[in-house]
């Protein structure tokens, strides 16, 4: 039997503004002490009014433009009324009939996922249970730093087929927020997701899941969930449900029997917007270069291949702009590219690290190509050496002849002797001027020494040895 | 008649300004007068007991009394409610601190109905004004306060008082007091509590239009803290007192005085009469979507109050109790203990009428009625400088009469004022006699922005 699975997306972008989306608090709240950054707009105080922040709005006609949406000429803020502890008005300053951008797309493999609007609201408080769970806690405390941070809420069509479809969206998106510079990718929580899954029954909604791969993780349990629930008969109902990440699983929150009633009224102390044509050209004209466009001009410009040119752009702002500097030094691109996506990465990987917070330079890296292209050291040993390289930031050749000195030139003679000597097949191939045999003999003495034997001075104890 | 006596603001302020007021004199008699005052007819919900240094500015050394829905820092504001009891505003509202700026000084926060719904000041959580003509009856609302404490002050003194739908035309009608209600944005809604913010407008009742036009033209002009502030520089309104009104197109639209009580509808043709005879010249118009202009009215006030209203809930500031249960449980008793009978009838129609299902109907209704209304007032100012209509259907009725009327009928009073309101115009309301005692007022409108029409002819009637 073949399920099929509708998973629509809606993804809560913190935006980077200085200041908060309707009042001069500062966005910078991480580490600050609770309820700090707050003032009696961002508070909710009687008599106070909102004064929006029109960076904000030039933040989201670019996330609206970035992904293919038509800008509105006029928008406008609505109030949706609701009572929750974490709301200091409660009603949320949103976008509701106008959004500023409707109807874009998105590519991912060949599927094509619709963007429905992206509009700009208001981020409530900050809710803390006392236990850290939302059903058992006895307690609640608010913290209201967050609230009034710019949200830029992207929604998406029920276009997404599968939970890793899923995950490979919002890479996409975070990938080109952060091109846009309007996010911090490092800042916990700037990306929040509601995710809306439908099977077999009913709309499930998962609320506020942070992190990509728990968004897959919620959305592979609730498939499994809801065909099991199909399996034994069971109607799936209207509900909105809740990922805990320490089990992995979906529990329900409440079940919705009707469409939320939120009372949708214009806001009255803030006139629309006119966002006329140079407004939107404006910030047309300034946009960065895009991953997709990054792509196409690698491969055009660098003669790499789409792949290769996709992990890099997509890896990060960071890694495309690194790799165009190398190439600004050393022109065997697809060497480059080549390292990076198979060595570089994983070792950055491994330490968590985005090229632009560690110690890899493009000098540096470059030089690693370099005394591997003129056979200072082997390919083999580059790749042991570049985890080194890596962690420390040193030159690499710097790095190999540090190294070199662990194995003196005697003992190297020996070793290359013994080798030999056992490997009789490979010395007459040797005789015969075979490369391969050269190259597996260099193989096997690097493995005896730990690699750490300068593979020029091997090739010349063998010559020596067999003339 | 047991109002206070005029004194001619211009005169006093030249005094005061040549030094020949004693200031500390000057301030006790004030506070001991509104102490008097406040005994008798109960304008005030807090008087003011320190008023700080004052600057020489132009209105100093002028006592001005701000209607409690308007922020002052360190003086309680409650806009009327036990919700909002004890609150300490940390800032003051920008007309307030223009006062200040300027010279005047906060006299204290003044009674009204509860957020301002209402057209009586009787949905009051604490003192109900009573009108100094007859203490029996009201002072009308909701700046009941204001008009009240305008009316008996035995010193010079303007209030700031602020309309919705009519509720500084009411009370200087009732009051037989001078009622501006600016152009919406005209004076900045900073530190206003709201109750209708695409309605809500600040603006001043004095005893003379003078009065009036002094205190608008200190308090106005742009504002970046208000979003809705317009830029429309604002001028010296009292240059236009008595300016010649001769050739001015004055309308009289037929609509509002059907179902007027004839003896007010006599006294303010007589009140156009007079115009004509200071040369200005007398239109017959019609307004007929007047009629809509109610229902619309109450739809789209009701809508934003309702959603205004729903910070009050007991978490950071105004009334608090030891908390029990869970959320829900919480702000719902608060609110059950906090809010009044007409607050929670005006939450309860507001939410309906933005209901999924109905606001369509209602709420989005409504605002297609207000741009009709707006195009109609417009397309009459075409033709006409300025209309004249009664402020008022009735004169200011008794308590005990006020309290036999239905909430409908209560609405229904609001007629004349609520289709101004909701457009946003500049309206005036002036003394136009009395009738059987009680004072009659004429309220003018004008276009947006040409309050000095209303400042020109107001104070040629006045005369």
């Amino acid at each position: 039997m073949i399920y099929m699975v509708k998973i629509g997306l809606e993804i809560h972008c913190q935006l980077n503004t200085k200041s908060k989306l309707f009042c001069s608090c500062s966005t910078n709240i991480s580490e600050k002490e609770p309820n700090s950054e707050t003032c009696p707009v961002c508070l909710g105080f009687p008599g106070y009014k909102p004064v929006v922040n029109k960076k904000a709005i030039d933040f989201t006609i670019g996330i609206g433009i970035a992904l293919g949406c038509t800008i509105s000429n006029e928008t406008f803020f609505s109030r949706k009324t609701y009572f929750y502890p974490d709301m200091s008005k409660n009603f949320q300053i949103t976008q509701y009939e106008i959004p500023i951008a409707t109807g874009g797309s998105i590519d991912i493999e060949g599927n094509k996922i619709r963007i429905r609007r992206v509009h700009l609201e208001e981020d409530p408080a900050k809710i803390v249970y006392a236990n850290g769970d939302i059903s058992t806690t006895e307690y609640t405390l608010i913290d209201y730093n967050r609230s009034g941070i710019p949200l830029a809420e992207i929604v998406t069509e029920p276009d997404i087929e599968t939970p890793k479809e899923a995950r490979k969206l919002l890479e996409k998106i975070s990938a080109i927020l952060e091109y846009l510079n309007v996010y911090d990718v490092s800042k916990e929580a700037s990306l929040r997701v509601d995710a809306n899954i439908s099977s077999e029954g009913e709309r499930v909604e998962i609320k506020n899941i942070t992190g990509f791969e728990n968004v897959e993780k919620a959305l592979s349990y609730e498939v499994i969930r809801q065909k099991s629930m199909t399996r034994m008969k069971k109607v799936i109902e209207r509900e909105t449900r809740h990922f805990d990440e320490t089990t992995r699983t979906t529990k329900g929150l409440r079940k919705k029997e009707y469409e939320e009633d939120y009372g949708y009224i214009f806001d009255p102390d803030l006139p629309s917007i006119r966002i006329d044509d140079a407004w939107i050209n404006s910030i047309k004209d300034n946009l960065p270069e895009l991953p997709d466009n990054k792509v196409k001009r690698f491969v055009g410009e660098y003669k790499i291949s789409d792949y290769d040119a996709g992990v890099i752009a997509y890896t990060g702002k960071d890694m495309a702009d690194f790799f165009e500097d190398c190439c600004k030094i050393y022109k065997r691109y697809d060497n480059i590219s080549k390292w990076i996506i198979n060595y570089l990465l994983k070792s950055l990987n491994w330490n968590s690290q985005k090229v632009s917070e560690s110690k890899v330079k493009p000098n540096t890296f470059i030089e690693l190509l370099e005394i591997m292209d003129n056979g200072e050291i082997t390919e083999r040993y580059a790749k042991e050496l570049i985890k080194e390289y890596v962690d420390s930031g040193i030159s690499p050749r710097a790095l190999a002849k540090k190294n070199e000195f662990k194995v003196t030139d005697a003992e190297l003679k020996k070793t290359v002797e013994g080798i030999l000597k056992e490997n009789e097949k490979a010395l007459e191939d040797l005789k015969a001027g075979k490369e391969n045999a050269k190259q597996y003999i260099i193989g096997l003495v690097l493995k005896a020494t730990n690699n750490q034997a300068n593979p020029k001075l091997i090739i010349k104890i063998m010559e020596e040895l067999i003339h | 008649m047991k109002v206070g006596k005029l004194i001619h603001l211009k005169e006093f302020l030249e005094d005061a300004k040549n030094g020949n007021v004693d200031i500390g004199e000057f301030t006790a008699k004030v506070f001991s007068e509104t102490k008097k005052i406040q005994e008798k007819f109960a304008p005030f919900i807090t008087i003011n007991d320190s008023i700080g240094e004052l600057k020489k500015g132009r209105i100093f050394p002028l006592p001005i009394s701000v209607k409690d829905c308007i922020c002052t820092k360190g003086i309680k504001t409650t806009a009327g409610s036990k919700i909002l009891d004890s609150y300490m505003p940390p800032f003051d509202a920008t007309s307030v601190s223009k006062v200040k700026e300027n010279g005047g000084f906060v006299l204290g926060k003044t009674a009204q109905d509860e957020f301002g719904f209402g057209t009586f000041s009787t949905n009051c959580a604490y003192s109900v004004p009573k009108n100094p003509y007859d203490r029996e009856r009201s002072c009308g609302g909701s700046s009941g306060g204001a008009a009240c404490i305008t009316a008996a002050a035995t010193f010079p003194h303007v209030a700031i008082a602020e309309s919705t739908g009519g509720s500084i035309t009411a009370p200087a009608a009732f009051t037989g007091t001078v009622g501006l209600t600016p152009t919406y944005g005209r004076i900045s809604r900073y530190g206003l509590i709201d109750y209708s913010n695409s309605m809500d407008k600040i603006g001043v009742i004095g005893k003379e239009v003078f009065d009036a036009a002094l205190l608008f033209s200190v308090i106005s002009g742009y504002d970046p803290l208000d979003s809705t502030s317009s830029k429309v520089e604002t001028k010296d309104f009292t240059r236009f007192i008595e300016k010649d009104i001769k050739g001015m197109k004055v309308g009289i639209p037929k609509e509002y005085f059907e179902g007027i009580d004839e003896k007010i509808a006599k006294n303010i043709m007589e009140r156009a009469a007079s115009l004509e005879s200071l040369g200005a010249e007398l239109v017959d118009i019609s307004l007929p979507l007047t009629k809509f202009s109610l229902p619309s009215y109450y739809l789209i006030a009701m809508s934003e109050a309702s959603t205004n209203l729903a910070r009050y809930s007991g978490l950071r500031y105004g009334l608090q109790e030891n908390v029990s249960g869970n959320f829900s449980e919480y702000f719902s008793d608060i609110r059950e203990k906090g809010f009044g009978k007409e607050a929670k009838r005006r939450i309860m129609l507001g939410t309906y009428a933005r209901a999924a299902g109905f606001r369509e109907a209602y709420y989005i209704k409504a605002l297609k009625v207000r741009q009709l209304i707006i195009n109609e007032f417009k397309n009459a100012f075409g033709k006409v400088d300025v209309l004249l209509a009664p402020s008022m259907p009735i004169t200011a009725p008794k308590f005990s009469e006020i309290e036999n009327l239905t909430p409908l009928q209560i609405y229904n009073i609001d007629k004349l004022t609520t289709a101004p309101n909701m457009a946003g115009i500049p309206t005036i309301s002036v003394p136009a006699g009395t009738v059987s005692g009680l004072p009659v007022g004429v309220q003018f409108m004008a276009n947006y922005f040409d309050e000095e029409k209303l400042i020109s002819v107001a104070s040629a009637i006045q005369k």
